[in-house]
């Protein structure tokens, strides 16, 4: 399969540089973006390349909205063995050590170099917490684009009816129990408002169980390693055994998979009181919400944690000098603080690039928006995002267990056991050819 | 829709009160339709998205937002390539081959013709893996002639050919071979005049098919301005979810879908006589 | 129905003799041969090449140390992967789902629809109007139809005081929502042959029936349903491979979850191919189905429901 490939990419390569010398005048860029939430971000996204375009005129970017995290991690590896690689792909930020170990994205400290930065200097404009999944082995892999964290949102006139305080959200997990028993609503057998929905749909739901178990003191995966994950743990059961609670023993938050927009959609439509989404979706929460609603921090069990989420700007490996010298000039301008703050507050995402908050007019924004701030107080707490070799079918393997938890087919301790079997199936071609490569064994 | 005439007896078959429920339903069928046209039309934030009742104040403004989110005629234009490509080379390829199985005596032949009938068994879409290596080695990964490669040689049409060439008279052929008419002139001025029906018949189910295909182009087409209306509309409809905008997804749906929903309405008997062609002539 | 189209056999009756073919002067091999050329090269490339390579993929493993023969190890790991198990179980239960309800209602439909007259001709094309529409785009439409809580299904069974279901959410109830978009997407189609099939019943035998005093199920069940048998195993067969062969719907609407349930066969060779990289376990996989599609239309042809029947 490889030699196919191979072929293929230097033939392409071939017909590429036979024709570089024709475009000598702007360079031609693709730029893959996903869209991994709610609100208009493919619209945005057409507008900012637009005035990169119209501010650099010897270089032609295009984006290409490449759909999901998942769809743009599978797009960008079919454009690298395809010989075409897009010179920048704003990338899940745990994909990274994936595409790392892949050798299928190269590091971008000699062009940190270039600028007379050293990659510490340069990786300091960032919010600490986003480094360990952009930094991979000493090496600058990846540029903090956009970042998040699972924040709770919820609906204070639905607060206020329940003989709540909206303005004090649970801050743990007992708090969050009884609340939404309060708000859950029923007619009969018939349940018209949910107390809390969380999505578990791919993509997502591996991302909620991970700040849940964050939330009750667990590691969730070994951060410098990719072949360890730890599905298998009394942190994990304590998370999934209370979503399972939730969803079983008190009936606040419904059955079976949740995907984001339809969690998003409940919300919005007044059927459930709370929900444990994205930061990413807060502006279009705010733009959309018929009601008063607030935002607080994922509560806790044993501490306050969340990992981060969002996504990096990288640079695939096989790209021409001119390409990669363009694309960089692209992530250096979409990474500094004033474009990264305009995409924050179009967005909801946090800028991670802690210039942007010194700026009047961020100054401004998050003296209108206070939920926009606890958004980014929380980073306080931030973890780093779960990342191993193949990342994908790894998160899958959890996030297939967790779908049959919420809809009652599988107890958390038996999803858990068989999550961690599949996980280490998967990650076992990598563990062989590291850790369990021991010298004498050949 | 018409469908041949038929006798009074038929009618009788079915009691009155299966019809009834068959009308129900018919108006269950038109349910999805049904919604996707009041969706479409009814103006952002104006009652539930779900309620099936027409907006009294319809709007355009979410045809314009798909217009403009997307690039349809792009994706359109590429449909129309892939489908006429497809199409044209079949034509010649299906019609060669049909010549000679129909008309054509040498050894081998049936063995010949069996050869073609295995891509009856070995549908493309199954073999979409192995293909699409092929298709890289070819330098053709992420191109339009990429899309159509794997439909050039048609076994179904080949089939279709044959049969109909075998119903022109033999007679006709002889006269021109006299004549000093060499194959080429043969099959184009005999055998391709008299079986237009059938060749009309299997271009229509050709397009039809190849117009709402979906998996093949998104496993080969990886660059936005080589999508075709289906990997078009499925990006599309990511995005759209994102912003909880059904109007916006009914709308682009109805877009997708109108060139073909159209061309049927207008052209419903011809559609349905090829679709029969397809299977049982 | 797409490609399938392409590729399914005719159910023809038997069509006009062959024999008086062989007294053509014939041209040699090479008129044939050059005249087939054309048709041979794609076949070459596109059907026949893919079956090798699907082969050695089956039989080797690509690890990060190399490529070597395996043997049958793919295919012991892919009937032991419980996904693959599911997939096959699923795409079984898909089958039976869709094959079934599909031709039962397009009978239903043929018998009440067959005739003159315009509101047949109107409730026709209401039938027909999904055939027409990519499955994609029905998937998009039935996105919004299975949206829990607020979408067009739980939206009104909320109005009537039932509760609604977490249609595709729910592993119990996904595939059965697939189930029904692919019947009300395909229902039609198998609608337009078994009109077709009505056609050619002889009158005569219809009348004769009447006048032996047989009432409407008397005369669908010893006139009709026998006269449809061959309308019924070709379509059959069409409908079975569809089975197979079209999952746009699942890429749109589920990814194959929630837990697997909506994983089938396609989906599965499409995910370890594409996400995991797995060239030796997709080969496996795709010999398997199709193993499975030969044999289905292998049947047909046996039954000399295809071409063979036709020459």
């Amino acid at each position: 399969m490889i030699s196919w490939w191979k072929g293929a990419a230097l033939a392409l390569v071939a017909a590429a540089g036979l024709a570089a010398p024709r475009a000598a005048l702007a360079t031609d860029i693709e730029l893959f973006f996903p869209v991994p939430v709610d609100g208009a971000l493919a619209r945005n996204m057409s507008g900012l390349i637009k005035e990169f375009n119209d501010s650099h005129p010897d270089i032609k970017a295009t984006p290409v909205f490449t759909g999901s995290y998942d769809d743009t991690l599978l797009k960008t590896r079919a454009a690298i063995k395809a010989g075409k690689p897009p010179a920048a792909v704003i990338m899940s930020a745990n994909f990274l050590t994936d595409l790392s170990i892949e050798r299928e994205i190269a590091p971008m400290d000699d062009l940190i170099a270039k600028e007379g930065k050293t990659s510490e200097a340069f990786m300091g404009q960032f919010f600490p917490a986003l480094l360990p999944n952009a930094v991979i082995d000493r090496k600058v892999y990846g540029v903090p684009f956009h970042n998040s964290t699972p924040l709770l949102y919820i609906n204070a006139d639905h607060f206020r009816e329940a003989g709540l305080d909206p303005d004090t959200p649970p801050r743990n997990w007992a708090e969050l129990y009884d609340a939404a028993r309060k708000l859950t609503k029923r007619e009969g057998d018939r349940t018209t408002r949910w107390g809390l929905m969380m999505p578990s749909n791919y993509d997502y739901g591996g991302w909620i169980l991970e700040a849940l178990t964050m939330s009750n003191g667990g590691q969730y995966y070994n951060r410098d390693y990719g072949g360890e994950v730890y599905y298998d743990t009394p942190t994990m059961l304590g998370a999934l055994t209370f979503w399972s609670d939730l969803v079983h023993k008190a009936k606040v938050h419904p059955a079976g998979e949740q995907k984001g927009p339809a969690v998003t959609g409940a919300f919005l439509a007044g059927q459930a009181s709370m929900m444990i989404i994205s930061t990413g979706s807060l502006t279009f929460i705010r733009d959309t919400a018929k009601f008063p609603f607030k935002v607080a921090f994922v509560p806790m069990n044993v501490r306050q944690a969340v990992p981060i989420g969002g996504a990096s700007l990288v640079q695939p490996t096989g790209l021409s000098p001119e390409k990669r010298a363009a694309g960089w000039t692209l992530i250096q301008w979409l990474t500094s603080a004033e474009k990264s703050g305009w995409w924050s507050r179009a967005t909801g995402y946090f800028a991670p690039n802690k210039a942007a908050y010194d700026l009047a007019e961020m100054k401004a924004f998050l003296e209108k928006n206070p939920d926009a701030k606890i958004a980014v107080d929380q980073l306080a707490n931030a973890q780093p995002w779960f990342a191993t070799y193949r990342t994908v079918p790894v998160r899958k393997a959890i996030e297939d267990e967790l779908q049959a938890v919420l809809s009652g087919k599988r107890q958390p301790k038996e999803a858990l056991t068989a999550a961690q079997k599949a996980a280490d199936a998967l990650m076992r071609p990598y563990v062989e050819d590291t850790a369990l490569r021991l010298p004498g064994a050949e | 829709m018409s469908a041949p005439s038929s006798g009074p007896v038929t009618r009788e078959v079915t009691p009155s009160i299966a019809r009834f429920v068959v009308a129900g339903l018919a108006l269950v069928w038109a349910v999805p339709f049904w919604w996707m046209l009041v969706a479409a039309f009814r103006p952002a934030g104006s009652g539930a998205d779900a309620s099936l009742l027409p907006s009294l104040t319809p709007t355009l403004a979410n045809f314009a937002e798909a217009w403009a989110s997307a690039d349809f005629p792009l994706y359109f234009l590429n449909s129309l390539v892939i489908c006429a490509g497809i199409l044209a080379v079949q034509l010649v390829t299906a019609s060669l081959a049909g010549y000679v199985f129909a008309r054509l005596e040498f050894p081998g032949r049936g063995f010949l013709f069996g050869l073609f009938l295995v891509q009856l068994m070995l549908v493309p879409v199954v073999l979409l893996v192995p293909n699409l290596k092929t298709i890289a080695a070819l330098g053709l990964y992420d191109t339009l002639p990429g899309v159509m490669a794997p439909y050039c040689a048609t076994a179904f049409g080949t089939f279709l050919m044959r049969q109909s060439f075998r119903e022109v008279p033999r007679e006709l052929e002889d006269a021109a071979m006299i004549d000093g008419a060499g194959w080429w002139a043969r099959i184009r001025l005999i055998y391709l005049p008299l079986t237009k029906p059938a060749l009309v018949a299997f271009s229509i189910v050709s397009v039809t098919s190849h117009w709402n295909e979906f998996l093949w182009p998104l496993m080969v087409i990886n660059s936005p301005d080589r999508r075709p209306l289906t990997l078009g509309l499925a990006s599309f409809t990511l995005s759209a979810e994102g912003m909880q905008a059904w109007g916006l997804i009914a709308a682009g749906t109805f877009l997708v879908s109108l060139p073909l929903l159209a061309a049927f309405l207008i052209f419903q008997r011809r559609f349905v006589n090829s679709f029969l062609a397809s299977g049982i002539k | 129905m797409t490609h399938v189209l392409d590729t399914i056999p005719a159910a023809a009756p038997a069509g006009p003799p062959v024999a008086r073919a062989a007294r053509r002067p014939g041209a040699g091999l090479l008129l044939p041969l050059a005249l087939l050329s054309p048709s041979l090269v794609f076949l070459a490339l596109f059907t026949y090449w893919p079956v090798v390579e699907v082969l050695w993929d089956a039989t080797h493993a690509v690890t990060r140390r190399g490529t070597r023969f395996v043997g049958l190890a793919n295919f012991a790991a892919l009937f032991a992967d419980p996904t693959f198990q599911r997939a096959l179980l699923n795409n079984a239960l898909y089958a039976l789902g869709t094959v079934v309800p599909s031709l039962v209602l397009a009978l239903a439909f043929a018998l009440a629809l067959n005739g003159a007259g315009r509101v047949r001709a109107v409730m026709r094309a209401v039938f027909f109007l999904p055939v027409m529409i990519p499955l994609v785009a029905a998937a998009a439409l039935f996105l919004f139809l299975f949206l829990p809580g607020i979408g067009l299904i739980d939206y009104h069974l909320a109005r009537l005081g039932l509760p609604g279901a977490n249609w595709l959410g729910d592993p119990d109830l996904a595939l059965a929502a697939i189930t029904v978009l692919t019947v009300w997407k395909n229902a039609g189609y198998y609608m337009l042959f078994i009109l077709a099939g009505l056609q050619a019943i002889p009158d005569e035998a219809r009348e004769a029936a009447l006048l032996d005093g047989a009432g409407p199920w008397q005369r669908l069940r010893f006139v009709t349903l026998p006269g449809l048998r061959p309308t019924f195993a070709f379509v059959g067969v069409i409908a079975l491979l569809n089975a197979v062969t079209q999952v746009d719907h699942v890429f749109v609407l589920t990814k194959g979850g929630p837990s697997d349930a909506t994983k089938l066969l396609l989906f599965y060779i499409y995910e370890q191919a594409a996400e995991r990289y797995d060239a030796g376990r997709a080969a496996a996989a795709t010999v398997v189905t199709l193993g499975l599609l030969a044999v289905l239309t292998g049947l047909s042809l046996a039954r000399g429901q295809g071409p063979e029947a036709a020459r």
